[in-house]
């Protein structure tokens, strides 16, 4: 009996309440997704070539899913208690039929537990189904032949985990469930919607004052954080946090009364079903004002982690692209630590690979030891210095553009070599070159054919020599090695900010859509009303979007300023790196809010008028 | 004088074949302009079926509503609204006034959602708001006032727009003895003085005898029509209360 009830309900419950049982299922599909990153071709084929960053990124998973994890567990007990509130008459229909509190808790858990289930396998359906077009998409980001290694496949781990823990989540639910019911009483589960909404008055005078506290509030801390930086964590900084927080709620706290003493004065309040709204909304941003807070700001690192996190990524590839010029960089330290000039390619040849066939161009340059003294620049800061002629025909060799006499001393504006050695050259006259002592010979390679191919030769050539560099000192950079290394950093990045951004979106995005929803039985009493006084439907339907969407974008807004304001400070940080593309990273940032927000809005929008269409005559 | 409303052959049934129940067999009775009609009956006598067909929120099985002189069985969707809104003020029993609006906001709706021109609204809620002594209650909301306060508000929104009929479903319903009395006379003064056509639906004696003319509904059929005429209200709710009690206690079968 009980287990007929329960499925029924359950099966009601997902055509109610479509906005729980969507987040549940994206919650578990994020998870999942990201949980399963190890089964991903990319990271196998990073992992295999030994990149130092894989470790990172399954460690800071494991770190960042426990915290999604938490936030989930937050969201969907937040979730619960809404449905609870919403079915209370008929939890009192059960009492009053006579099921004890035992069977009633039963029956809850047990729907509990179907929707879990259900929640879980589309969940993990839909997460392979992400993972996989993931997977294909930084494959075709990342490596040039994607070929053989992507495969649609299911991860153990992955299911495992997310059972787990998705599991553990729907336990503690069950738990507040029982105690929850066995702690409700009939006569408060019976008069249960016959609440009448209180809208407190408050003198304007006070509003005014908390709205003018609230912005003064958050412009000090705007201002803190401006002054200086994201990252001098003290007590100051704690302040900035807890000041920005205080000046968002007090905005929130003060708005209602404000804006509507606002609008009450314009002609336009008394036009159509304006006033009705406003009024509507009013109420509701008082009473929610700390979930607003608490939205807006988990827009604000939703926002600020995406958008950094493109950025960064951005930053990272300007960064270390700009580091490899060439397909190999051969570097020579000398002997014991003195200078020898050697022919590199008469060392690939003797070691088995000819340098005619597989290198398109072999390059040598002599770069001396700067003296500072001599140069102008501290040796500190710059290891090496490089004559003017060998420079611009380096260059030239690339079509960058050189240097004239008058532009040195200077330091190198372009890379010269691969890698970290790169950093720290000074491009001198050729007079002074020659009064300088030489420190090293850099041999720049770029390969012939498919580079892919040559390398893997060159690498297995070069593992197998006798001796290759007949007692020289060599150290060889490849390109290739800093573009997984790239990847790997790449990935780290742009994984965890997408991974952490989404689950913020998603929570804000689903309380706001749950806090609607659970408005809408009392709403659909509202607009029955208006229905009766002669309000088309085309009116209601419009009241009801305006209604909706002021409850999403208020704080939207108060976010999208916070991250703006946050970004810039970020950037500051990010731009320590390197150069920062903020267009790119807000365009994907904004294409990602409006996907799930505007998701998420368009489906509240269509629950909360099907309830309010269904309570009419 | 042309009737403000005309009920021709009304017919309301409800369920399908074998389980029918016949709510309304047959009425007819004209209401015209100025006039302030009650309609009794007891339970099951088709009241509220008459009145949710008036007001259009459910429609006839069969014959004829003229409201204004024009015909509600013909009316769909957008010209089911803009009727609703321009011919017909509405006040009931309970859920009457949105909870989140004040009493001028409430009042006020009704003009609003009708169109009017804005910067005239609020001039014409006040108005309305003391032609029926609710003006100390115009910034409150509807939790801050009293059951009857309540109910002067609902009917203050029900003739702001200035309907050709005013429809009532047991409007003192939820109210006290003292509340009863106040929104009553305030809807006479209103018939009186203003020309308002009122028909009020209820079971209560001692609010019908505010009427000037009752039906008395029963079994889905119109079983009396009692009119006032020269009688004070005593004598008038003395006769209601014999018409009750026949109806009622059906004492012929018993005795």
């Amino acid at each position: 009996m009980s287990c007929k009830l329960a499925f029924r309900n359950v099966g009601r419950s997902i055509r109610d309440y479509a906005v729980y049982f969507l987040t549940l299922t994206f919650g578990v599909c994020l998870f999942y997704t990201f949980n399963s990153l190890g089964d991903q071709s990319v990271m196998k084929f990073l992992a295999q070539n030994d990149n130092p960053n894989v470790e990172g990124i399954f460690l800071l998973m494991g770190v960042f899913s426990a915290f999604v994890a938490v936030v989930l567990a937050g969201l969907i007990l937040y979730a619960n208690q809404f449905l609870m509130k919403r079915r209370k008459r008929e939890l009192g229909t059960y009492f009053l039929l006579g099921m004890d509190s035992g069977r009633v808790s039963r029956l809850l858990v047990l729907e509990t537990l179907l929707i879990g289930l259900a929640a879980l396998i589309s969940g993990v359906a839909l997460g392979a189904l992400a993972s996989w077009a993931l997977d294909k998409l930084t494959v075709s980001m990342f490596l040039a032949t994607p070929g053989e290694i992507f495969s649609f496949t299911l991860s153990r781990p992955a299911v495992g985990k997310t059972t787990l823990y998705f599991g553990i989540i729907f336990l503690l639910v069950m738990a507040f469930t029982g105690v929850n019911v066995s702690r409700s009483r009939l006569i408060g589960l019976i008069r249960s919607n016959r609440t009448n909404e209180e809208v407190a008055q408050r003198p304007l005078a006070l509003a005014v004052a908390l709205f003018l506290l609230g912005c003064v509030s958050l412009g000090t801390a705007y201002a803190i954080l401006l002054v200086r930086g994201l990252l001098r964590i003290d007590l100051l900084w704690f302040l900035m946090l807890g000041l920005g927080t205080l000046g968002t709620f007090l905005i929130f706290r003060s708005l209602s009364g404000f804006l509507l003493r606002l609008t009450k004065g314009h002609p336009g309040y008394y036009k159509g079903l304006n006033m009705f709204v406003l009024r509507q909304w009013s109420g509701k941003v008082h009473t929610n004002c700390a979930s607003n807070t608490v939205i807006s700001i988990l827009l604000l690192l939703a926002i600020g982690v995406t958008a950094c996190s493109v950025g960064l990524n951005d930053t990272i590839t300007s960064a270390v692209g700009g580091q490899s010029p060439y397909d190999l960089t051969v570097l020579n330290y000398g002997r014991n630590g003195d200078y020898e000039q050697a022919d590199v390619s008469a060392l690939f040849l003797a070691a088995g690979v000819d340098p005619q066939a597989v290198f398109s161009k072999v390059e040598s340059v002599t770069v001396y030891y700067n003296n500072e003294t001599a140069t102008g620049f501290p040796e500190a800061g710059f290891y090496a210095a490089i004559s003017l002629t060998a420079y611009n025909s380096i260059m030239e060799g690339r079509s960058l553009p050189s240097l004239s006499p008058e532009d040195i001393p200077c330091p190198t504006p372009d890379p010269i070599v691969n890698g970290p050695a790169a950093d720290g050259v000074v491009v001198v006259s050729d007079e002074l070159a020659s009064r300088l002592v030489p420190r090293r010979q850099v041999v720049n390679i770029n390969y012939r054919g498919d580079a892919a191919t040559v390398d893997a030769l060159v690498r297995q050539t070069l593992e197998g020599a006798q001796d290759f560099t007949g007692g020289l000192d060599i150290m060889i950079n490849y390109k290739l090695d800093n573009y997984y290394d790239l990847m790997g950093a790449k990935i780290l990045v742009l994984y965890m900010g997408l991974y952490l951004g989404l689950v913020f979106l998603l929570t804000a995005a689903a309380v706001l859509a749950l806090q609607q929803l659970s408005q809408a039985a009392d709403n659909a009493r509202r607009y029955k009303l208006l229905s009766r006084l002669g309000a088309s439907e085309t009116m209601r339907r419009k009241a009801l979007i305006r209604q909706v969407a002021l409850a999403f974008l208020l704080p939207l807004a108060l976010g999208v300023i916070h991250a703006f304001v946050g970004m810039k400070a970020a950037n500051e940080v990010i731009q320590v790196m390197g150069r920062v593309d903020s267009v790119h990273s807000s365009l994907l940032t904004a294409g990602l809010l409006l996907l799930i927000y505007g998701g998420y809005f368009l489906a509240t929008c269509f629950g909360a008028w099907r309830t309010v269409r269904t309570g009419e005559d | 004088m042309e009737p403000i409303l005309n009920v021709h052959g009304l017919q309301k049934t409800y369920g399908g074949r074998g389980t029918c129940t016949k709510a309304l067999q047959g009425l007819d009775f004209r209401v015209f302009p100025g006039e302030f009609v009650g309609v009794m009956g007891p339970s099951g006598s088709g009241k509220t079926t008459l009145l949710n067909c008036i007001s259009t929120i459910d429609h006839p099985t069969a014959g004829s509503i003229l409201v204004d002189g024009s015909e509600l069985t013909a009316l769909k969707g957008k010209a089911l609204s803009q009727f609703r809104r321009e011919k017909l003020g509405f006040i009931f029993q309970d859920c009457n006034l949105l909870d989140t609006l004040t009493g001028l906001e409430n009042i006020a709706l009704a003009l609003t959602i009708g169109g009017a021109e804005p910067r005239s609204v609020e001039r014409r809620a006040r108005e309305a708001a003391r032609l029926l002594g609710v003006e100390e209650v115009l910034d409150k909301f509807p939790y801050q006032m009293s059951g009857g306060q309540q109910q002067r508000v609902a009917a203050a929104r029900a003739m702001v727009t200035g309907p050709a009929l005013i429809l009532a479903d047991e409007p003192t319903g939820a109210l006290d003895s003292k509340s009863t009395g106040m929104l009553l006379g305030q809807l006479d003064k209103l018939n009186r003085e203003e020309g308002a056509t009122i028909l009020l639906v209820t079971h209560d004696a001692f609010t019908a005898s505010w009427c000037r003319r009752i039906l008395f509904l029963r079994d889905g059929e119109l079983y009396r029509e009692l009119h006032r005429r020269s009688m004070d209200r005593k004598a008038f709710f003395r006769e209601i209360l014999s018409v009750v009690s026949e109806l009622g206690g059906d004492s012929g079968d018993v005795l």
